[in-house]
C-alpha cells in the first residue's frame, strides 16, 4: 500500500490552486496601489488603524462560535434521529434546511422584526442579539445539515448505537460521547462554513443594529477605493487563520472511537 | 447496509435518564410556545398581517397606533437647552442608510456625535435604499430597540407617500422659513436636505479623450467603458442617469422614454457595461466612465487624490437635480434626539458641511444671500452654467415608473 | 451482523410500552420549534404578502405578473446558471476532494485546503466580483497577461455573460463540495477496496458497485445544496450584472422590488421570492426522487 500521493492528485491540486490563487493575487495587487506609482501598504494601514476593526472582528468571532454551537446542538440530534428512526422525515428536514438559502436576507430580517415586534426581543440590543443568533443559525442549517448528514452516513450509526445500548449507555451518552466525537471532521466542515458566513454577513447584522464585522466592512467599502481590496485580503486571511484555530482545537476533542475492521 | 422496515422498530430500552430528558424537553417546549404566545403567533398572523404592510389610510390600521408626536418646533420643545436635556434621557439616535462618502455624511455624523457625546449612534444599513428605510419604520412600529430608525433620508417622492401612510411626525426646524417652499411639506412632515446633478466621472488615465456630453458617449471609442452606479430598476441614482439622458435626447421632465432608447443604443453598441460601478472599478479602469451624482463623483475625486486622475463633467445638453428629503419617524423611540439631529442639519454649520460634500443644501440661496459661505468652499464647487431641471413629485413618480418598467424590456432583453 | 445484534437487544421493562408511543419524534422537537420560530414565519409572510398589492388589497395580479417574458427569462437564466455551476462545481470539487483523500496528498496540504475551503465557500458578493474584475476584466491581470502573448479574449469573452458568471460562481461552489465530500470519502474504508481487489474486482468495478453507491446520496444531496447556493446568491450577481443589461438573475429582480429608491411593488417582490421557494421545493423533490433511485440501485 503506497503512501505516496499519485502525480495526478498533485497536478489537480496545483491546477485548482492556481484558479483559487489568481483572483486573490489580483485583489492584493490592486490594494497595493494606494500610493500613486509605487507599491505601498497604505491601504492596509488605514484599515488596521480604524477604531472599530478589532472590536467588530471580535464581536463577530464570538457570534460565530455561539452560532456554531447552537446549530450543532440542534442539527446533530435531529439528523441522528432521522437516520436512525425516522427516515420518512428526511425529505421534510431537507426542505426545512434548504429553504434558508432561498429566502433573501432582507426579507428574513424584516419578517423576524415584525413577528417579534413588541416583545423584549426587539426592545434592546441584547434582544436583537438573540434574533441575530437565530437568523444566523437558520443560515447555517443548509451547510451544517449536509455536512452532518454526510458524516453520519460515513460511520455506522446503527451499530454504534446498538453496541452502546447493549453496554447500557443512555441517549445522552450516546450522542455526546460517541456520535459527536466520531463525526467531528464533518462537524468541523459545517463549522468552517458557518464561521465564514457569520463573519461576512452584513444585511441582517446591520438592520438589527449589531456592531459586527460585516457592517463594518460594508461601511468601509462604500467610500474608499483601495481600502476595500485591502480589507478583503485581511478579512480572508484572518478568517482563514481563525478557521485554522478551530481545526486545531477540534483535534483535541476527547473520545474519538476508531472503528477498525469491518462491521 | 440494508435497512428493512423492521429495523425501525428495533428495540431500545427506555432508560430513566432518557425519560427524564424527554419530559424536560417537552416541558421546555411548552414554555417556549407559551412565551411565543405573547407575540403574534404564526397561526394567528394571516388575519393580522394584511393590515400591517398595506396601509393606504392616513392612520396606520395595524396592531399599533403611533405614539403622540413630539413638539412641532423648538419653541414647543422649550428651547434648545430643554431639547438637549430631553435628548440626554434618550441616550441614542438611530440613523439609517447614510453612507460615509455620500454628501459628506461621514463628517456630519462625526461632528454631530462628538458635539453630543451622550448620544450613542446606531448607524443602520448604510447602503440601504429608500424602500428599506420605509420598511424599517413599518417593521419596527412600537418597539424601542436600537434597530428602530428615528430619522430617515429618502428620495423626494417618498416624503408624501410616507406621510400619507402615517409614518412620519412633523417638525419645523428653527431655520424653517429659509427653506424654499418647493422643497418642503407645508405641514412640516418632510423637508429637502440637499440635491445634486447628474455627472460623468472619468478616469483620465484610461480615457484620454474626455466625453463632454451625452452624445459623446455614443462614440465607438468608448466601447466597454461606460457604466451606471446602480441598478436602473431600483437605484435612484441609476434611474436619474437614464432620465437625464432623456433630457438630452428629446425628452423632458414629463417624458423619460428617450432615455431608455438612448441606453438601448448604448448597450447595443457595446459601450455600456452591465457591472455596477464602484470607486474601485473606476480606479482600476474597468468602468472608466461612470454616471453618478456630482457630489459622489467629486467626493471620489478627492478621495483618490490623483491616483488616478479623475475628471468630472456635467453634460452640457442638460441634467437634472435629484432631491433627497429628511423626516422623523412617527414611531421614533427617541424623538428629541431626532429633533436635535434636524436642528444640527439645518443650521448654517450643518448646511455648510453638506456643501463641503459638494451637495447643494436646501438653504443654499439663503446662505449665499447672507454671505455665510466661505470663499474657498465656493471656489471648490464646480463652476457650471448648465441648465438644471428640478422635477416635481408627480414627474419623478411617472419617470421612475417608465424607467423601472421599461428597462428590462427595452434595454436588457438579451439573455445569453 | 445486524440480525445478531437485534436478537440481543430485546425490549425490557418500560421499553415495550414506550415503543408504542413515537418517542423518537420528541427528539426532533427542538429543531422544529427553532425552524418554526426563525424560518417558518418569514417564509410564510412571503407567501401571504405575495397576494397583496401596494394598496393592501388582495390580488392574484402579482402571481400573474410573474408570467411576463423577462421574468420568465430571468427564472430560466437563474435555473440554468445554478444547475451548471452546481454540476461543474460538484464535479471539480469532487475531484479535488478525491485528490485530498484517496489521492493521498500530504496531511498538511489537506488541512490547508479544508480550511481554505471554509473561507472560500463564503467569499462572494462584491469582494469576489471585484477579484474577478481585477483578474478577467478588460484590464484584468489574466486578460493583460494573455494580451501580452498575443491572445485577446475580449470581445468574445465577457465577464458579465453567462460563462463569466459561471467562472465566478464556481469559486465558492468548489470549496463547498470539497468540504462536504472529504469526510464522505474518508468514510470509504481501505479494507473494502482491498477486499474487492482480493476478490478480483478492477478499480472501475470497485467504484461502480461499492464506492459510488455508498457516496451517491451524499453527492446528490450536496449538488442540491450547490444548486440552492447559486440560486439564492444575490450579492455576486448584483455586483457583476446589477446594471442588468445581459441575463438577469431573479434575486436582482427581487431586490429591485423590495429595496428600491423608486416606488415599487413589494407584493411582486414577494411573489418573485415565492417563485424561488417553489422552484427550490421542486428541486428538492427531484433530488429526493433521484436519491430513492440511487438507494434502490444500492440495495438491489
Amino acid at each position: 500500500m503506497t503512501k505516496r500521493a499519485s502525480p495526478w492528485a498533485w497536478l489537480w491540486f496545483i491546477i485548482t490552486g492556481i484558479y483559487f490563487f489568481v483572483p486573490l493575487f489580483a485583489t492584493a495587487q490592486f490594494s497595493l496601489r494606494a500610493k500613486r506609482d509605487e507599491l505601498s501598504l497604505l491601504a492596509y494601514q488605514n484599515v488596521l488603524n480604524s477604531p472599530a476593526f478589532v472590536s467588530s472582528f471580535m464581536f463577530s468571532f464570538q457570534t460565530a462560535l455561539i452560532t456554531i454551537i447552537v446549530s450543532a446542538l440542534l442539527i446533530v440530534p435531529t439528523v441522528y434521529w432521522v437516520q436512525l428512526r425516522l427516515p420518512r422525515l428526511r425529505p421534510v428536514i431537507e426542505i426545512f434546511t434548504l429553504l434558508p438559502i432561498v429566502v433573501p436576507a432582507v426579507v428574513l430580517v424584516f419578517a423576524l422584526i415584525r413577528s417579534y415586534n413588541r416583545t423584549m426581543l426587539t426592545d434592546s440590543r441584547n434582544g436583537t442579539y438573540v434574533l441575530l443568533i437565530g437568523a444566523y443559525v437558520m443560515l447555517s442549517f443548509p451547510y451544517m445539515y449536509r455536512a452532518v448528514d454526510t458524516g453520519l452516513r460515513a460511520i455506522n450509526v446503527r451499530t454504534l448505537t446498538e453496541a452502546a445500548q447493549s453496554l447500557g449507555a443512555g441517549w445522552f451518552t450516546i450522542l455526546f460521547r460517541i456520535i459527536f466525537p466520531n463525526i467531528y471532521i464533518a462537524l468541523l466542515s459545517g463549522a468552517f462554513v458557518t464561521f465564514a458566513i457569520v463573519m461576512g454577513e452584513f444585511t441582517i447584522a446591520s438592520l438589527l443594529s449589531q456592531p459586527a464585522f460585516g457592517p463594518y466592512m460594508a461601511l468601509l467599502s462604500g467610500s474608499k477605493v483601495y481600502e476595500p481590496s485591502a480589507l478583503a485580503i485581511i478579512s480572508f486571511a484572518l478568517t482563514w487563520a481563525a478557521i485554522g484555530l478551530l481545526q486545531l482545537v477540534g483535534r483535541r476533542l476527547p473520545g474519538r472511537i476508531q472503528l477498525v475492521g469491518g462491521r | 447496509m440494508t435497512t428493512r422496515k423492521t429495523d425501525m422498530q428495533a428495540t431500545t430500552t427506555v432508560s430513566r435518564r432518557r425519560f427524564l430528558r424527554l419530559s424536560a424537553s417537552a416541558g421546555l417546549s411548552s414554555l417556549i410556545l407559551a412565551a411565543c404566545g405573547t407575540s403574534p403567533e404564526p397561526a394567528a398572523q394571516p388575519t393580522a398581517q394584511p393590515a400591517a404592510p398595506a396601509t393606504s389610510a392616513p392612520a396606520v390600521t395595524g396592531n399599533t397606533s403611533a405614539p403622540a408626536p413630539g413638539p412641532i418646533d423648538l419653541n414647543a420643545a422649550g428651547g434648545m437647552d430643554a431639547l438637549i436635556e430631553a435628548a440626554k434621557k434618550e441616550a441614542e439616535l438611530s440613523t439609517i442608510a447614510l453612507p460615509d462618502s455620500w454628501a459628506n455624511y461621514g463628517e456630519i455624523k462625526k461632528v454631530f456625535f462628538e458635539r453630543y457625546p451622550f448620544l450613542k449612534h446606531n448607524d443602520l444599513n448604510p447602503d440601504g435604499s429608500s424602500a428599506q428605510e420605509i420598511e424599517a419604520i413599518k417593521a419596527n412600529m412600537g418597539n424601542n430597540g436600537p434597530q428602530n430608525p428615528d430619522v430617515i433620508d429618502v428620495g423626494f417622492t417618498w416624503g408624501d407617500t410616507a406621510k400619507a401612510e402615517g409614518l412620519l411626525q412633523p417638525y419645523k426646524v428653527s431655520t424653517w422659513d429659509s427653506i424654499p417652499d418647493s422643497m418642503k411639506d407645508p405641514d412640516g412632515y418632510w423637508y429637502a436636505d440637499y440635491y445634486g446633478v447628474m455627472a460623468f466621472e472619468v478616469n483620465t488615465a484610461v480615457v484620454s479623450n474626455i466625453p463632454q456630453d451625452w452624445s459623446d458617449l455614443l462614440k465607438p471609442e468608448y466601447k466597454g467603458q461606460i457604466a451606471l452606479s446602480g441598478d436602473p430598476t431600483g437605484s435612484g441614482q441609476a434611474i436619474n442617469s437614464v432620465w437625464a439622458a432623456a433630457l438630452a435626447n428629446g425628452g423632458s421632465l414629463d417624458n423619460a422614454e428617450p432615455g431608455l432608447q438612448f441606453f438601448k443604443q448604448l448597450n447595443d453598441m457595446g459601450n455600456l457595461l452591465p457591472v455596477i460601478a464602484k470607486p474601485a472599478t473606476i480606479a482600476q479602469g474597468e468602468t472608466p466612465i461612470t454616471l453618478r451624482w456630482d457630489y459622489n463623483a467629486l467626493a471620489n475625486r478627492d478621495e483618490t487624490a490623483g491616483n488616478p486622475e479623475i475628471a468630472i463633467v456635467i453634460p452640457k445638453s442638460g441634467t437634472l437635480a435629484g432631491v433627497y428629503v429628511q423626516a422623523i419617524s412617527a414611531y421614533a423611540p427617541r424623538p428629541h434626539a431626532a429633533r436635535l439631529w434636524m436642528e444640527f442639519l439645518y443650521s448654517d454649520e450643518g448646511q455648510l458641511l453638506w456643501l463641503k460634500g459638494y451637495a447643494t443644501p436646501a438653504r443654499f440661496d439663503d446662505l449665499k444671500a447672507r454671505n455665510v459661505i466661505p470663499q474657498d468652499l465656493l471656489a471648490k464647487l464646480p463652476q457650471t452654467d448648465v441648465k438644471v431641471s428640478i422635477p416635481t413629485a408627480e414627474q419623478i413618480n411617472k419617470a421612475s415608473d417608465v424607467i423601472t418598467k421599461g428597462w428590462p424590456t427595452i434595454v436588457g432583453t438579451k439573455v445569453e | 451482523m445486524a440480525k445478531i445484534l437485534r436478537a440481543e437487544s430485546q425490549p425490557t421493562g418500560i421499553g415495550t410500552i414506550a415503543n408504542k408511543v413515537p418517542w423518537a419524534w420528541l427528539g426532533v422537537v427542538p429543531f422544529f420549534l427553532f425552524v418554526m420560530a426563525f424560518l417558518f414565519y418569514p417564509a410564510f409572510s412571503i407567501v401571504v404578502r405575495s397576494f397583496f398589492d401596494q394598496s393592501g388589497n388582495f390580488t392574484f395580479q402579482n402571481i400573474i405578473d410573474l408570467n411576463q417574458p423577462f421574468i420568465r427569462a430571468s427564472y430560466w437564466f437563474t435555473i440554468q446558471l445554478s444547475a451548471v455551476t452546481a454540476l461543474i462545481g460538484g464535479l471539480l470539487g469532487f475531484l479535488l476532494a478525491y485528490a485530498l483523500t484517496l489521492g493521498k496528498l500530504p496531511e498538511g496540504i489537506r488541512s490547508l485546503m479544508l480550511t481554505f475551503s471554509g473561507v472560500a465557500s463564503n467569499f462572494a458578493g462584491v469582494p469576489l466580483a471585484f477579484a474577478f474584475v481585477a483578474t478577467l476584466g478588460q484590464l484584468g491581470v489574466v486578460t493583460q497577461a494573455l494580451r501580452s502573448i498575443g491572445i485577446s479574449i475580449y470581445p468574445t469573452f465577457s465577464l458579465y455573460s453567462f460563462w463569466g458568471l459561471t467562472i465566478t460562481y464556481v469559486y465558492f461552489q468548489i470549496p463547498l463540495m470539497v468540504l462536504i465530500m472529504v469526510p464522505a470519502l474518508d468514510g470509504l474504508r481501505t479494507e473494502w477496496r482491498e477486499a474487492a481487489e482480493s476478490l478480483g474486482a478492477t478499480p472501475l468495478q470497485y467504484w461502480r458497485h461499492i464506492a459510488l453507491p455508498i457516496l451517491l446520496p451524499s453527492i446528490l444531496g450536496t449538488m442540491a445544496l450547490l444548486f440552492g447556493n447559486a440560486f439564492g446568491a444575490h450579492a455576486t450577481a448584483f455586483a457583476l450584472t446589477g446594471g442588468g443589461t445581459k441575463g438577469t438573475v431573479v434575486t436582482l429582480l427581487i431586490g429591485a422590488q423590495l429595496s428600491s429608491d423608486a416606488l415599487s411593488n413589494p407584493g411582486l417582490g414577494n411573489a418573485l421570492a415565492l417563485g424561488m421557494i417553489v422552484i427550490m421545493l421542486i428541486t428538492i423533490g427531484i433530488y429526493s426522487w433521484m436519491r430513492q433511485l440511487a438507494e434502490r440501485w444500492q440495495s438491489g
